[in-house]
């Protein structure tokens, strides 16, 4: 027994020194956030840790997570890099979508590559807009913003796009486990495709280095105007890759249906330790915001709260979690 | 430009360097012109006291959104801050306040949310663009947390002087844009607070070294700007003596347009109030002549965005493709 206690008490020490070490990881950091969040969320509602919540739970991951990693490829290549579009891109791409499957009966797999190709090419203007014309990337993107999502508004008279083929709910279905199929076909596919991509290959290598310092990028030869286009690219695309998601999932595109994501993204970012500036985050930390962040949206609804309190507590971790993080930075470079 | 273009030149000499105003002029005249061929309405007092009423709101809020820009910042929350003071305003009503007691609490709860801004902008060093969209929501939180999805309603019409009167002949509305626009002109040209500004934006780390209190004139313009936009939530409440859910949703990204369409530099250390305010009359006059010829109002923000592309490209060619990293 005392041996036992001992060797806990040790333990604990241990793990104690352990955090502290790793206080600084952003990656300890936002486990550590993850879990609290999903303490308070459980004392909040008493629904919130049962099995039956978790496919519901997973419902908001592709969606955000889209989104989410395509806003941190954007800020970590620098620039400074910032797409305030994906969330009006996601609708246009959407009511795009609706328009193709529904009045023109398009085939669903063309459909959606079509669909995607739309998306990239969304992307692949603001990309141009900022790295061929010179338009600072947050006006550009604020332009864009305006301009995608008062197309999609327009083009539909405000009015949601239905009448997708049966067949298309597949995706957005409930499959194994009852956990969506967007989960396994889409989601976790793209993040390990992107992890892989940015801490494997030249091209990630690249990215970093471009957000790090874009001149000894630029003299290294690295094409940044090249590489930060196609990213923008890549965003658009991942936005409309959300937008099919979004209406398989609901069976309808509302021309709306990414307002305000483009918050949750750059939140998302932000807080998955993605720095505004570029050159530091990476994917793993991205899928970790994304999860604490739908974890307080979930438990906030499940907790009868209503959306606007979901977005203004997200709206202040995103400033808290910048704060932080600036603050670490200075003392770090002021040698602490 | 920023800082040498202070010393006022004759007024002759100055129309000829103002180009981005003389060329916005000219495309209120022609696409003005468009309209008033398309639409016999369009040119007539009653429409355009009509849109002048409605423009009061936007040109404040944009006077302010210049001086914030100019200093190389943003703020995208300005319409959560109009929706704050008018609940403030509106619930001041159902309490029975009396008028100036409620004018001076909308103005305050906006210079106190403008000022929370500005802190976190300079104190605790968030991108303005993070910080402003982060208490956006955190402002509209509060606005459903107090009002909770319903509309305040039929308030008295106390503050509709502001919008509907007339003084000397001529509607107030034209006084207050007159006294807002010439306030920020004297702060911003005859007062070491717009120097600072200008210093600020154009850079930062030079005007801290040259000693100006980089953090403080932070905070100060956006109070400025909280300010205006509770000024905004005024004439709001006064025109339609109602406090809605989706209040000032739009009117952010609107004053970012006017002031960018203007000739101001996003990047900071340029800007002008004469082109912010006819940037705001071209969006009004584009907005009320849509709507004129049969245009659905669901086109606004395309219009809106497409023109903002245009300039912002037309701009940066101007000065020669991409900026490299400094």
């Amino acid at each position: 027994m005392a041996t036992g206690s001992i060797a806990n008490a040790h333990g604990a020490r241990r793990f104690a020194g352990i955090l502290l070490r790793h206080m600084e990881n952003r990656f300890a950091l936002l486990l550590v956030l993850w879990g609290v969040a999903i303490v308070v969320m459980s004392l909040l509602s008493p629904y919130f840790l049962q099995l039956s919540t978790l496919p519901y739970f997973l419902q908001y991951i592709p969606v955000l997570g889209l989104l989410g990693m395509g806003q941190t490829l954007v800020m970590l290549s620098g620039g400074p890099g910032i797409d305030i579009s994906v969330g009006s891109a996601m609708s246009l791409a959407g009511v795009f979508l609706g328009w193709l499957l529904g009045p023109l009966d398009v085939p669903i797999l063309l459909a959606c590559l079509a669909c995607l190709a739309f998306g990239a090419a969304l992307g692949f203007f603001n990309g141009v807009l900022i790295n061929i014309v010179g338009i600072p990337s947050l006006m550009a993107t604020l332009a864009t913003y305006f301009a995608f999502g008062g197309l999609a508004l327009a083009l539909t008279g405000g009015r949601p796009q239905t009448g997708f083929p049966d067949s298309f709910a597949w995706i957005g279905a409930p499959g194994w486990l009852d956990i969506p199929n967007h989960v396994f076909v889409v989601f976790l596919p793209v993040a390990v495709i992107l992890h892989i991509a940015l801490s494997r290959t030249v091209v990630g290598r690249h990215i970093y280095a471009c957000g790090n310092n874009e001149k000894a990028a630029r003299l290294l030869g690295i094409k940044v105007d090249g590489l930060r286009l196609g990213l923008y690219t890549l965003s658009g695309t991942l936005a409309g890759l959300a937008g099919i998601v979004s209406a398989s999932w609901l069976m309808s595109a509302s021309p709306d249906a990414g307002e305000g994501l483009e918050l949750l993204s750059v939140t998302i970012a932000v807080l998955g330790g993605t720095h505004i500036f570029g050159g530091q985050g990476d994917i793993r930390g991205t899928v970790l915001a994304i999860l604490i962040v739908t974890t307080l949206q979930t438990g906030l609804e499940l907790a009868g709260i209503s959306m606007a309190w979901q977005l203004g507590v997200i709206g202040g971790l995103m400033i808290l979690s910048v704060a932080t993080t600036q603050a670490v930075r200075r003392r770090r470079a002021a040698g602490r | 430009m920023a800082l040498t273009e202070t010393v006022t030149p004759v007024w002759t000499q100055r129309l000829l360097h103002a180009k981005r105003e003389v060329v916005l002029l000219a495309a209120i005249v022609l696409i003005g012109g468009f309209f008033a061929v398309s639409s016999p309405y369009f040119l007539t007092l009653d429409n355009l006291t009509t849109t002048l009423r409605n423009s009061v709101d936007l040109a404040v809020i944009s006077a302010g959104m210049t001086l914030v820009i100019i200093s190389g910042a943003i703020d995208v929350s300005v319409g959560g801050v109009l929706a704050v003071s008018a609940i403030f305003i509106g619930r001041g009503f159902q309490w029975g306040l009396p008028a100036p007691v409620i004018v001076l609490l909308g103005l305050a709860v906006g210079t106190a949310l403008g000022t929370v801004n500005g802190a976190v902008v300079a104190k605790a060093k968030v991108p303005p663009i993070i910080a402003t969209l982060g208490t956006m929501y955190v402002f509209l939180a509060v606005l459903f947390l107090v009002i909770g999805g319903e509309w305040i309603s039929g308030l008295p019409d106390t503050l509709s002087p502001l919008v509907s009167g007339n003084l000397l002949g001529l509607p107030v509305p034209l006084y207050l844009i007159a006294g807002v626009y010439g306030v920020c002109y004297l702060l911003l040209r005859h007062h070491a607070f717009g120097r600072h500004l200008y210093a600020i934006g154009s850079n930062e780390n030079s005007a801290r070294l040259a000693g100006i209190a980089v953090d403080r004139v932070k905070i100060q313009v956006y109070a400025l700007l909280g300010f205006l936009a509770a000024t905004g939530a005024l004439i709001y409440v006064a025109r339609l003596r109602n406090v809605e859910v989706n209040i000032g949703t739009t009117i952010a990204l609107e004053a970012i347009a006017a002031v960018i369409l203007g000739g101001a530099n996003i990047r900071g250390g340029v800007g002008s109030l004469l082109g912010a305010l006819l940037g705001v009359l071209f969006i009004k006059m584009i907005q009320n002549g849509l709507v004129l010829i049969g245009v659905s109002s669901l086109w606004e923000t395309v219009v809106i965005g497409g023109l903002l592309i245009v300039v912002l490209t037309a701009d940066a060619l101007k000065h020669g493709g991409p900026q490299r990293a400094q």
